[in-house]
């Protein structure tokens, strides 16, 4: 049998989805009548979203259209947000190929670049595609000479298809057979197989998804996970076809498929692990794969109705689900006991907390992300710090230092201006400045993360009228003037709202905060001082006037019921805010700390 | 639907003091008005609606557990209820004073009338009738802003009708009158305020509701058409503390958060609701509430006519005590004077968490003690819901 194992990479929205469906289809691994939009993306999240979030995977028959030689084709779907990027550098690993897919309309882009760096490093073979030729506007010439031109692969070698309309795709699925390598491996060595993946199922536990390579595997095999050192009975083996389908023959090297052995927890297999026969172990693992990186971290509280142990549960549960976030339990002054998290990114956490909310049902109190700090004490102890709440006395303190990213930027040129003034504001450095094309430029910058969790990539997209990508990844630890903001609310400072920020920009961020929570929190009975201090002294100050009138003026017989139960809205709206102290503070207002004033 | 009392088996066993009447037909429906009432001229179904009332009346005086039943206070409000044919009004007062076993004038008989609509005869009527208050509704005497209201009267008409009115003997008069008005100037309230304590009218009774704004009527359809700018609450808050202090000025006692009275003349009918008694209510979509049960009567006249004894009712309400508690408190704060400390102290013993909302508002000045009393603090009035929602 010929092996080709590869996986599709692309940037956000240039329809590497779009084009897994249709080869699918095309190879008659699923009928025309279940063809479903992004067949591939199972979560609800994801389809609403049109993104995808987990890596899925999918083996297929394919006859060549010339030779008629049958192949087998293992194709891995990998999402194509900045957040996820360890997902992809996972399926990278378990391939030997990649095609890389660029929109024909919109050129290369930030993570165009990234991903095809990513898989070049892992020493995959690249077949470039040109997609969306269909549309009007579609420069599928000028497109592949950006290929050529930034990722050094020849013109020529671009295959055009239209995942939406078919075209092109049979040539795409030869090229696959033609141009990409076999597997290595043995199928008579030791067996090495790589986890590349895995997902929860409620029913059947932790589903593994696993590439052969050397060896096999089979389904009542006692396998061994090199890392971990435990030993599971696999239950059941077998292909994605692509729905899971149990296999009784062994998967042999080169091979890709799943397995499921009772295991309880995503907590208990490490992403990257090597398994191997426990009876007859491999001498050594896989080179493995490095723990995902988490960037931004934020707490979640529980609010309203909902109870800390509720909250903990639904965490729990979720995590059986997505092993990529962390969390433990916080204890907050003002929001009482929660959990911070850790997450790949600003869209991961999103997608958490949404998660969360939906399939739990709990109601949460979210704090504004923050990044790792490291701190250096008097006592030349370094420490890391993921809230602003911990940072130790100043008095103790020799150093604070922030994480640091290179951040690489794709966009017309027009607009390098405006993105480099947008830099210079969120205290980068400037790196390069390289053409892609005519119209379009490279920038470098190097930026503190913590400038570039939120709302960065929207104001790059809202500067550039939506032509503008961008790709991050961490370079160290860099000091700086830093300082701790307190915030306080009616006179208690309220440790959620701390932030660590930049000395010359304390005053800027500090009134661009109070004027957002001046905002958000409604009118009280009384006079709600706002205040921004640093070490004690206040920097910025608002005030949230008492409110000035709300009465029902009619109240008679024929509307008590109906005044008794607009009270009680009132009241049960302000039972979903967080009390802090007198103050009932609303969700909305935690996130007030990201607010840049700009 | 069967009666509510008959469901639970109930016996009724009630102090009802207060009886109130509803009777829907209008010449016009005003834009802010959210009461039940509809535009009919057919004094068929007048006769009908007068027969129907005076049956459920009949329904109740019938019940074994109601006996020697007779109100304290009755109250005729609508709608228009002036705007009754002559002869079916006549019909209806006297059935209602008739109904009830011992004879005598009620403590308190007001019919609601529009300034439009009382005449002499009328006027006469009423007081044969043994009605000893009147009701009408001056809202403002601003033409402009009158039509802002959809209201169609003179402003002069008001003056007109509290002549008739007192020269038929009925001393006791309350106007209605509404500030915050869009458009609204400080320097109309004023005259609005001048007029209303002019000597010519000076009633005994005020009661003086900012504007609300009520979901389904056609102020609230066009507030969110944008086809006016409501006045701003700091502007409406001030219109407010002139009321108050012009009023208090000519004497008036506020005693209620949007009705003042010359000493003595409270409205006892409308003390019923707030300090929570019994009362019943006849004629379409009238509500009652009768021990803690509360329920309307169904809204639609053609349905409530079509029924007999025991109309058919919608939001049936039993509360718990828990939330009967936060009734009582949303409604007796409502009282300038507030409430006996006696009574919130008892009602306050069985719910701690309650009690120290209580007593946080007591904190931060929203509720004050005076007098054996708690009562809502002069700040407080400005924010009476904001205040009572903690208390629900």
């Amino acid at each position: 049998m010929n092996i080709r194992n590869f996986c599709i990479i692309a940037h956000i929205d240039h329809g590497k989805s779009t084009l897994a469906d249709r080869m699918l289809q095309c190879t008659g691994a699923i009928s025309e009548r279940d063809m479903r939009n992004q067949v591939l993306d199972a979560m609800d999240l994801e389809r609403e979203r049109g993104i995808t979030i987990k890596a899925s995977a999918v083996s297929v028959n394919y006859v060549h259209s010339s030779t008629k030689d049958k192949f087998e084709l293992n194709f891995i779907d990998t999402p194509g947000h900045v957040d996820f990027h360890y997902e992809v550098s996972r399926a990278l690993t378990a391939c030997e190929g990649a095609v890389l897919v660029v929109d024909a309309t919109q050129g290369v882009e930030a993570q165009t670049v990234a991903n095809a760096y990513m898989a070049v490093e892992a020493g995959l073979e690249l077949i470039p595609v040109v997609n969306k030729i269909d549309l009007p506007s579609a420069q599928p010439e000028a497109v592949a000479m950006e290929i050529e031109q930034v990722l050094g692969i020849d013109a020529q070698e671009c295959i055009y298809c239209s995942a939406k309309t078919g075209q092109g795709i049979p040539e795409l699925l030869d090229a696959i057979c033609d141009r990409l390598p076999p597997p290595r491996g043995k199928a008579d060595a030791l067996t090495q197989a790589l986890i590349f993946d895995s997902e929860y199922d409620d029913y059947r536990g932790v589903i593994i998804y696993t590439r052969i390579v050397n060896g096999k595997l089979k389904a009542g095999d006692r396998i061994r996970m090199m890392g971990a050192g435990r030993s599971w009975q696999i239950g059941e083996m077998g292909k994605f076809t692509p729905q899971m389908t149990p296999f009784k023959e062994p998967l042999e090297a080169g091979e890709v498929g799943y397995l499921v052995a009772s295991i309880k927890s995503l907590e208990e297999v490490n992403i990257g692990d090597t398994i191997t026969l426990d009876a007859h172990p491999a001498a050594e693992p896989l080179a493995g794969y490095r723990e995902p990186q988490r960037m931004v971290f934020c707490d979640f509280y529980p609010a309203g109705e909902t109870q800390f142990e509720t909250l903990r549960d639904a965490i729990e549960r979720l995590r059986l689900n997505d092993a990529s976030f962390t969390f433990q339990p916080h204890h907050s002054e003002a929001l009482g006991f929660g959990f911070r998290c850790g997450f790949l990114g600003m869209l991961h956490m999103d997608i958490i907390q949404e998660r969360l909310e939906r399939e739990s049902k709990v109601n949460l109190v979210q704090t504004a992300p923050t990044v790792t700090f490291e701190v250096l004490l008097n006592t030349n102890e370094v420490i890391q710090i993921t809230n602003p709440a911990d940072l130790p006395d100043l008095s103790r303190v020799r150093e604070i230092r922030e994480p640091i990213v290179k951040v690489e930027i794709i966009t017309p040129t027009e607009n390098i201006g405006d993105l480099m003034k947008l830099c210079d504001n969120r205290r980068g450095v400037y790196k390069s400045q390289q053409f892609l094309s005519e119209s379009r430029q490279i920038l470098d910058y190097e930026l503190p993360l913590s400038e570039i969790i939120y709302d960065f990539y929207d104001k790059l997209k809202s500067i550039t009228r939506g032509y503008g990508t961008m790709d991050y990844s961490m370079i160290g630890f860099r000091t700086d003037k830093l300082a701790k903001m307190d915030i306080l609310v009616n006179g208690m400072p309220v440790d959620a709202l701390s932030v660590i920020v930049h000395r010359d920009k304390a005053p800027t961020r500090g009134r661009a905060l109070l004027a957002k929570l001046k905002k958000e929190i409604d009118p009280h009975m009384f006079e709600i001082p706002l205040q921004a201090a640093i070490g004690g002294k206040v920097i910025a100050r608002e005030n949230i006037r008492a409110m000035r009138k709300n009465v029902t003026a009619k109240c008679y017989g024929g509307d008590v019921t109906r005044k008794r139960k607009l009270l009680e809205k009132q009241k049960e709206g302000k039972r979903r805010m967080k009390r802090i102290g007198t103050v009932d503070i609303p969700q909305e207002a935690f996130m007030a700390v990201l607010d840049f004033g700009e | 639907m069967p009666c509510i009392w008959q469901h639970h088996g109930e016996p009724l066993r009630a102090d009802i003091p207060a009886l109130y009447i509803h009777l829907p037909f209008c010449f016009h429906k005003c834009h802010y008005c959210d009461f039940y009432s509809i535009v009919d001229r057919d004094s068929q179904r007048h006769a009908a609606l007068v027969d129907r009332i005076l049956d459920e009346l009949a329904y109740y005086r019938n019940r074994s557990d109601l006996p020697d039943w007779r109100p304290r206070t009755i109250f005729v409000g609508g709608g228009t209820p002036t705007f009754l044919e002559a002869g079916e009004l006549t019909r209806l007062l006297r059935g209602l004073a008739m109904g009830h076993a011992s004879s005598g004038p009620f403590e308190e008989f007001t019919v609601e009338a529009n300034p439009e609509t009382l005449t002499d005869n009328i006027a006469e009527l009423l007081v044969e009738c043994g009605v000893n208050r009147i009701s009408i509704g001056a809202q403002s005497f601003q033409p402009e802003l009158l039509k802002t209201l959809e209201r169609w009267h003179e402003p002069s008409s008001v003056r007109r009708a509290v002549k008739i009115a007192r020269a038929a003997g009925i001393t006791n008069i309350n106007l209605d009158l509404i500030f915050g008005i869009p458009g609204q100037t400080h320097r109309q309230l004023e005259d609005d305020l001048d007029r209303i304590l002019d000597p010519e009218l000076s009633p005994t009774h005020l009661s003086c509701y900012s504007l609300t704004y009520e979901p389904n009527t056609a102020m609230m359809r066009r507030l969110e058409l944008g086809q006016f700018k409501p006045l701003d609450n700091h502007t409406v808050a001030d219109f407010y503390a002139t009321v108050r202090q012009r009023l208090a000025d000519a004497g008036l006692k506020q005693y209620e958060i949007s009705n003042w009275c010359k000493p003595g003349y409270h409205c006892r009918h409308n003390l019923a609701y707030w300090t929570n008694l019994n009362w019943l209510g006849l004629g379409p979509s009238a509500s009652s509430h009768i021990n803690g049960q509360r329920w309307k009567n169904v809204p639609q006249l053609g349905r409530y006519l079509a029924s007999s004894g025991c109309p058919p009712r919608i939001d049936i309400e039993h509360l718990p005590s828990v939330a009967r508690i936060g009734e009582r408190l949303m409604l007796g704060l409502r009282l300038i004077d507030g409430m006996p400390q006696s009574i919130v102290d008892s009602l306050l013993n069985e719910d701690a968490s309650r009690r120290s909302t209580f007593d946080h508002l007591i904190e931060i000045g929203m509720i004050e003690r005076k007098q054996g009393h708690y009562r809502l603090s002069e700040k407080a009035l400005f924010i009476s819901d904001t205040v009572l929602a903690e208390l629900v």
